[in-house]
Parts: C-alpha cells; sequence; structure tokens
C-alpha cells in the first residue's frame, strides 16, 4: 500500500529545484493570508487547483476532497453563527458572517491544496535536501523527512490493530463519542508500543548505515536552480507586483 | 585461520534485565565463511550479533564484560557508524530498516554518509543493486516491493558500503517460501562468489545446509559449533538445543542407518536397501479417509467471492470454499496470493464484494459482531498487535467483558482458555514480560475464550522457535481433537503437512488445488504451480511411490529388505 502523495509524474513543477517548490509553496500561504474577500479568494483557490492540475496530481486532491469540504462546510457554519452582521439572510446567519466564513473556508482549503500539490510534486529526499540548502542542518531536515516516513507505517500498523481487535469483537461502530473513545484504548496501546519498537529498529538501522558518520556528508541527488526556476521566480514577482497594486488601489 | 570476528567470554546483561543473556561466549567466526547461528529463542543469537558493531552498547545499554574483535576493530572504542564499511547488519523486520521513496536513493543513503563523491557512488548503487537482483527496480518504491525484494534491498544498502562481513539477523523469518528463497540465494552468492564473511542467525534447518559452519546456541553460551555436516548429523543435539534436526538426516536417523546421508541423491541410493511397507502405508491412507467421515455439518460457505482493493488489484478472483465442523485446514501460497484476504471475510473484518459468504448457513453481512466473534474467531500473526492489558487474565478477558457476561462466567472461561494454553501460572504475569511464543498463546486465549467453533489462526507459528512451534502446534491440534474446526496459513510447508487434513493451495486470488493434504502435496504440479517447496520428506517419500506427511511418517513405513 502506497499511502505516501508523492506522483511520480514528469511535470514542469516535478523537474523545479526543490528551493523554488518551497517557495512556492510559501507564496501559496501568503497569498490567502492577504487576500479578505471570498471572490479574491476564489481566486488563489483556482490558482492552487491550476497548479494541481498542470503538475497532474489533481488525484490526491480528490483522495482528500472529504476532509477538504468538512472543513469548508465547517468553518461556513461556525463563522457564519458567531461572527456578528447587519444584513440578516437566515436566522442567525448574516451576508457579512457568511462572506467572513466562505473566506476562511477558502483559505484553509487553498493552503491544504498548496501542502498537497507541494507533497505530490517533491520527493520526501528533496524536501530534506532542499531544506538543507536553505541552510539547516542534515539532521534536522533528516527528522523531517522521517517524520514523514513514519505516517504510512503509523497508518498500517493502526489499520491491522482495529482488525485484531474487531476480531475479538470490540464494535467501533457505535455512534456515541465518548463510548467510541473509550473503546479506543485497546487500540491505543499496542499501536504506541509498535511503533516505539519500529523506531527503535529504524534508530538502529541507520547508524549502522553509517548516520552521523561524517561532517561532509554527499548527496546523491543534484540540486540547482536552472532556466525553469528563474522563470517561476520572475512569474511570482509579476504576480506579487499585480496583488500589491490591487491591494493599494483597495 | 584468521577470523573475521573473534569473541572471548562474552556476557551482557540487558539495562533492567534480571538475567544474563550471554553467559561467558567465546566464538571465532573465520573469515570468508558462511556460519548460521541457532538456537531457541532467548539463547543470545540476535545479542551477539548486536555486540559485534557497536549497536551494544552504544544504543543498547546494559553490563557488557569480555572481549570482541570484529575485524580488528573493538567496537566498545569505536562508534556503531565506522563500522558501517566493515560491517554490514540487516535485520528480521525490513519493513522498519527502508525509508526512502526510491530503491536508488535507499542504496544512496549509507554512501552519503560516508561522504562518497557522487560519480563514485553511481557506480557502487548499481554494482550492489546488481548483486541483490534488484538492477531492474531501481526507480520503484521501496514500498511497492514484495517481502523478499526488500529484504534484499536492505542487503543492498549494506553491500554498497563494500564491508567484508555480512550479518543478518533471522532475515527470512517474516518472508514466505520464495522470498526465503531469494534471500538465502544472494547471501550464499556472497559468501561463494565474493568471499564475504556471512554470518546468519536462522530457524529454517533445511535452507541452512548452504552454510558452512554451524553454531548451537544455548542458554547464552556457545554449545556446539562445526562443520554443518558434522553438527547435523548430531540429531540428538539439535533436539536437545531446540533447533529442527534436517530432514533427510533425521530420517535415517530413525532408521539406524548410519553415516547419515546429506544430500537428496545420496539418500535416494540409500533407500534401496529398504522396503515399503504396503500394509502401513495403506492403513495410513485409510485413516484419512476416517478422519473426513467424521466431520459435521457445514460452518462456512463461499461461493464465487470476488474481492478487489481500491487500488484496482484483484485480490480474490472467483473463490468458492465449504469447511465442515471438526476439518483441519491449512491455506498454502505466495504473499499476494489471497489467503489473508480470504481468511478475513470468514469474521466479516471484509464484508463481500461480490458473492457470498454464509456462517452456519446464514449470510455474514446480516449477523453481529458479538456473534461473529463467537462463531468464527481469527488469531492475527502477530500478538502484539492486540495485547494491551497490564496482566494475563485480563487481557484474555477483554472480549468477554464487552459481551457483558456476568462475572464468574468471565473467570471460568479465562481459566479455562489459559489452561488449554498452558499458561495459568503465569495468568497475574505482565504479557510484555513473556516470550514471543507465550505472547502468541496469549493471543489464542483470548480468541479461545470466546468459545467459537471455528479458529482461524493466520501463520501462527511465525518467528517461533522449533520447540515453541511444536507446542502452538500441539495446542492446535489438541482443540481441533476437542472438536473446534481449524483454519491456519502458514507458509512452512513441513507444518501444513504434518498436522493439517486438508490443504488448499492458493495463487493469484485463485484456490488452484483443494484436497486430503496426501493428495494435494502429491500433486507436484499443482505444487509447483503455487510456487511452494514440498518438505524434503514428502518429496522424497513422493518419489519413491508413498507420500507420507512427516519425517516419523516415513520412517515408520520403511523396513530394511532382509539380505
Amino acid at each position: 500500500m502506497n499511502v505516501f502523495l508523492y506522483q511520480d509524474k514528469d511535470t514542469f513543477f516535478h523537474r523545479l529545484d526543490p528551493r523554488t517548490k518551497i517557495f512556492i509553496l510559501l507564496f501559496s500561504f501568503f497569498l490567502t493570508i492577504f487576500f479578505k474577500h471570498p471572490l479574491f479568494l476564489t481566486g488563489v483557490a483556482l490558482f492552487m487547483l491550476i497548479h494541481g492540475y498542470l503538475s497532474q496530481c489533481l488525484v490526491n486532491v480528490m483522495k482528500l476532497k472529504l476532509p477538504i469540504l468538512l472543513i469548508a462546510l465547517f468553518s461556513i457554519i461556525t463563522w457564519g453563527l458567531s461572527v456578528k452582521g447587519t444584513t440578516p439572510v437566515w436566522g442567525r446567519f448574516t451576508e457579512e458572517s457568511l462572506s467572513y466564513g466562505l473566506a476562511v473556508a477558502l483559505k484553509l482549503d487553498s493552503m491544504i491544496i498548496a501542502g498537497i500539490v507541494f507533497l505530490s510534486t517533491t520527493r520526501n529526499e528533496e524536501v530534506s535536501s532542499g531544506v538543507i540548502r536553505l541552510g539547516i542542518p542534515y539532521q534536522v531536515s533528516f527528522s523531517l523527512s522521517l517524520a514523514l516516513r513514519m505516517i504510512p507505517t503509523l497508518i498500517e500498523t493502526a489499520t491491522t490493530v482495529i482488525e485484531a481487535q474487531r476480531s475479538r469483537g470490540l464494535d467501533l461502530q457505535t455512534k456515541n463519542i465518548f463510548t467510541r473513545m473509550k473503546r479506543s484504548i485497546p487500540l491505543l496501546a499496542p499501536i504506541f508500543l509498535t511503533t516505539i519498537r519500529t523506531t527503535n529498529q529504524l534508530a538502529m538501522a541507520l547508524e549502522a548505515r553509517g548516520f552521523g558518520l561524517s561532517k561532509e556528508r554527499t548527496s546523491y541527488q543534484e540540486i540547482g536552480f536552472t532556466g525553469r526556476d528563474y522563470g517561476v521566480f520572475g512569474f511570482l514577482l509579476l504576480v506579487a507586483l499585480l496583488v500589491s497594486f490591487v491591494l493599494l488601489r483597495g | 585461520m584468521d577470523s573475521a570476528v573473534s569473541v572471548k567470554n562474552l556476557s551482557f546483561r540487558y539495562k533492567h534485565g534480571r538475567e544474563k543473556v550471554l553467559k561467558d561466549l567465546s566464538l571465532e567466526v573465520p573469515s570468508g565463511s558462511m556460519l548460521v547461528i541457532m538456537g531457541r529463542s532467548g539463547a543470545g543469537k540476535s545479542t551477539f550479533c548486536a555486540c559485534l558493531n557497536g549497536l551494544i552498547p552504544h544504543l543498547i545499554k546494559g553490563d557488557l564484560e569480555g572481549k570482541i574483535n570484529t575485524l580488528g576493530l573493538n567496537p566498545h572504542d569505536c562508534k556503531v557508524a565506522d563500522f558501517a564499511r566493515l560491517m554490514g547488519i540487516v535485520f528480521q523486520d525490513f519493513e522498519s530498516q527502508l525509508f526512502s521513496t526510491t530503491v536508488e536513493l535507499e542504496v544512496a543513503f549509507g554512501l552519503e554518509n560516508l561522504g562518497i563523491p557522487r560519480n563514485e557512488m553511481k557506480a557502487r548503487i548499481e554494482e550492489a543493486l546488481k548483486k541483490a537482483g534488484l538492477a531492474e527496480l531501481k526507480g520503484r518504491a521501496p514500498s511497492t516491493l514484495s517481502g523478499g525484494q526488500k529484504q534484499r534491498l536492505a542487503i543492498a544498502s549494506a553491500l554498497a558500503l563494500s564491508p567484508n562481513l555480512l550479518c543478518l539477523d533471522e532475515p527470512t523469518t517474516d518472508l514466505d517460501p520464495q522470498g526465503k528463497d531469494e534471500v538465502f540465494t544472494i547471501a550464499s552468492g556472497l559468501w561463494k562468489n565474493e568471499r564475504k564473511t556471512i554470518l546468519m542467525v536462522e530457524h529454517e534447518t533445511e535452507e541452512a545446509l548452504q552454510a558452512e559452519y554451524i553454531a548451537l546456541f544455548q542458554e547464552g553460551a556457545l554449545k556446539e559449533f562445526g562443520r554443518t555436516r558434522e553438527v547435523f548429523s548430531n540429531i540428538d543435539l539439535l533436539k536437545e538445543t531446540g533447533v529442527r534436526p534436517p530432514e533427510i538426516l533425521h530420517l535415517f536417523h530413525l532408521l539406524g542407518d548410519y553415516p547419515l546421508p546429506f544430500t537428496k541423491e545420496d539418500a535416494i541410493k540409500r533407500l534401496d536397501s529398504f522396503l515399503l511397507d504396503k500394509d502401513l502405508s495403506s492403513y495410513l491412507k485409510d485413516a484419512d479417509q476416517e478422519k473426513v467421515r467424521g466431520y459435521g455439518n457445514e460452518l462456512i460457505r463461499i461461493e464465487s467471492l470476488h474481492y478487489e482493493y481500491p487500488t484496482g488489484v484483484k485480490a480474490l478472483n472467483d473463490v468458492t470454499l465449504s469447511v465442515r465442523q471438526g476439518e483441519f485446514l491449512a491455506i498454502l501460497g505466495q504473499n499476494g496470493s489471497g489467503k489473508t484476504t480470504l481468511v478475513k471475510h470468514f469474521n466479516n473484518l471484509i464484508s463481500p464484494q461480490h458473492g457470498t459468504v454464509l456462517l452456519k448457513g446464514e449470510h455474514i453481512q446480516e449477523k453481529g459482531i458479538g456473534e461473529i466473534c463467537q462463531t468464527a474467531g481469527l488469531v492475527f500473526q502477530n500478538p502484539d498487535h492486540q495485547i494491551f492489558c497490564e496482566r494475563v487474565e485480563e487481557d484474555v478477558a477483554f472480549s468477554l467483558k464487552l459481551l457483558g457476561l456476568p462475572n464468574h462466567e468471565i473467570s471460568t472461561r479465562v481459566d479455562s482458555a489459559l489452561k488449554a494454553v498452558d499458561l495459568e501460572s503465569l495468568k497475574h504475569e505482565d504479557p510484555f514480560s513473556l516470550t514471543k511464543g507465550q505472547r502468541q498463546r496469549v493471543a489464542v486465549a483470548s480468541i479461545l475464550a470466546l468459545r467459537p467453533e471455528i479458529l482461524i489462526l493466520d501463520e501462527p507459528t511465525t518467528g517461533l522457535d522449533y520447540l515453541e512451534l511444536q507446542r502452538m502446534m500441539e495446542l492446535i491440534q489438541h482443540l481441533n481433537q476437542q472438536g473446534h474446526t481449524i483454519i491456519m496459513i502458514t507458509h512452512s510447508m513441513w507444518v501444513a503437512a504434518e498436522y493439517a487434513h486438508r490443504v488448499v493451495l492458493m495463487k493469484d486470488g485463485r484456490i488452484i488445488a483443494d484436497g486430503k493434504t496426501r493428495e494435494v502435496f502429491s500433486n507436484g504440479e499443482k505444487i509447483k504451480e503455487a510456487g511452494i517447496k514440498p518438505p524434503p520428506s514428502v518429496a522424497l517419500s513422493t518419489q519413491i511411490g508413498f507420500t507420507a506427511l512427516s519425517v516419523e511418517e516415513m520412517a515408520r513405513c520403511l523396513k530394511r529388505k532382509s539380505a
């Protein structure tokens, strides 16, 4: 089972230097922070989707459509009910509160989609070599990529443990959330212990393969800026100028 | 003779451990040899390996005494990483040794750590992958490989650093027969062709026959060391140290015909002086038939069952199967042939997508989880995936409490379940302080307490030593004799041959053979199609005209020709 998001494709975005991809990700975050109006934010969200389309990883966005939709729904409802406005629409919902809720929904979802696109176009190892080149120590960036590596293992362990306990008659499909929480104890202990054991094994395997031996660690992957990357930077600069222009004009 | 590893008076006690795991152990591993270390669980085999490159005492703490010399270095004075280019180590759990997103980058990891220049790295990666037979899979994600391929990748990652010594700690325990074969072929190839020193911990006696030397560990000390042939000829010693004797040697030991032949060819020649006892062999066949007559009602009926994973992989393809009360059924096949997917349908962990699953004549989807688990109990492969309580008895009582049974009923059932698995004396213990074999029995007890008519076991003997394994199988056999229907998945062919009454062979999601154990094992074609190898005694006896299912059975069927 492959739970990694990375899509092994050969698109323009896949071929970018990881640092450029990290920059695009940060830039996307900034865009979502700067805008406040749902209309502009729809534009931003579209921008993310186009990015996803061009890097052929909308499959992953589709895979996670349920949480994405839930987050949108949740923020529209909570903000719609809690923000005060002057133009009533229905019950406690007002035009202002709904617009604010929608904006938050678009912001969060745009960030999530940007994150998905980043992880779909960038290998784990690329993330760490990019981060190293940005001046972050190897140990830190490697821990980061190991954490990412552990997620699928954790999911797999959890799946097996759930099945094993279901075979002993543990019914997790009850509606009551408190009963469910109580019943998750038999799951947490085995998952926790299995994960600790895996982590210990991993630590031994890393040491045995010379982890932390040489100060001058070499890298098998070559990264470097090419015309493509400069093109992206140019484009983003243009977008930034356009955004500042729009924001200044109000 | 110079030694790659030289250990003198080695003792080790784990921090918080009560007893020493290694007790005054001395051993020399000859340079350029292939040595297999065997012995019971807890005999100190893995501990010994971890001492050689300093994992003990640097990562695993405890009291270490004695002298160790690994390729001229003393692990005590070096870092573990210093050994990376001298000694490669491969562990049983291949999943937790791999962490990269491509095969190529996985092998590159060690080289990067050593600071090897990029252009040299490329050549070394390619060479290592070639030796491990993975050159074609360079760009694949390790998570998409088979178990055998993953373990070979772990070997390749160690090989890239061109160590002189390769230490493999139970590398094949979690693999299917094909994977086991692949790993042994690579390991013995590295010894024969590359003159590498291979040090291997292993339970599989038949595979260990390829080694040059065997070391038998017993309770933390070296019991015996010698050439493979000599050590394996001492059947009594093997039994004493908890090692399963190689079948062919064991057979001739039982026949009292010495010196024991080492190869199948020798064995066949030597069998010329024996006759097949026709009466006994036909009696055994009748006895097989007798068992079938004793079966009761149909408990499970599966009709044209299909199952497709969300990824589009077809795990089951038109499977039809019927299991009656009292049967002892073994499901055999390579990993990915659909065995586990099939048994997960028996207790509705997977609901049928297409086709029907009837449990005692009713559609399984219409039954509640409480009813199902009291009819069909599934014991998972790894007991650590289900044990969570602080005391053995609590863990066994868990499912009974879920059912809401009265307290006196719970304690009666817990006691009888623990009695059945012979763990009564440990009922107040912490399950995590027990051995793997004991934990496996706790897992069986916790299912038994539900009193299911059908007991399904997914690889119940994986990782157990020979004595624990025999004990587990005797337990299962006993439960079957008491009326439980047994369905067991196993990769151990001799276990299936010796204990099961019926065998189902699976391949690519289909059942390719289903019949009495003796009949299926005598069908060489189907066995081959499923990609498995019958145990040596079964193959040998089939060749001389009667399929015996164990060494003992074969020995009983042979009579010395009177001169």
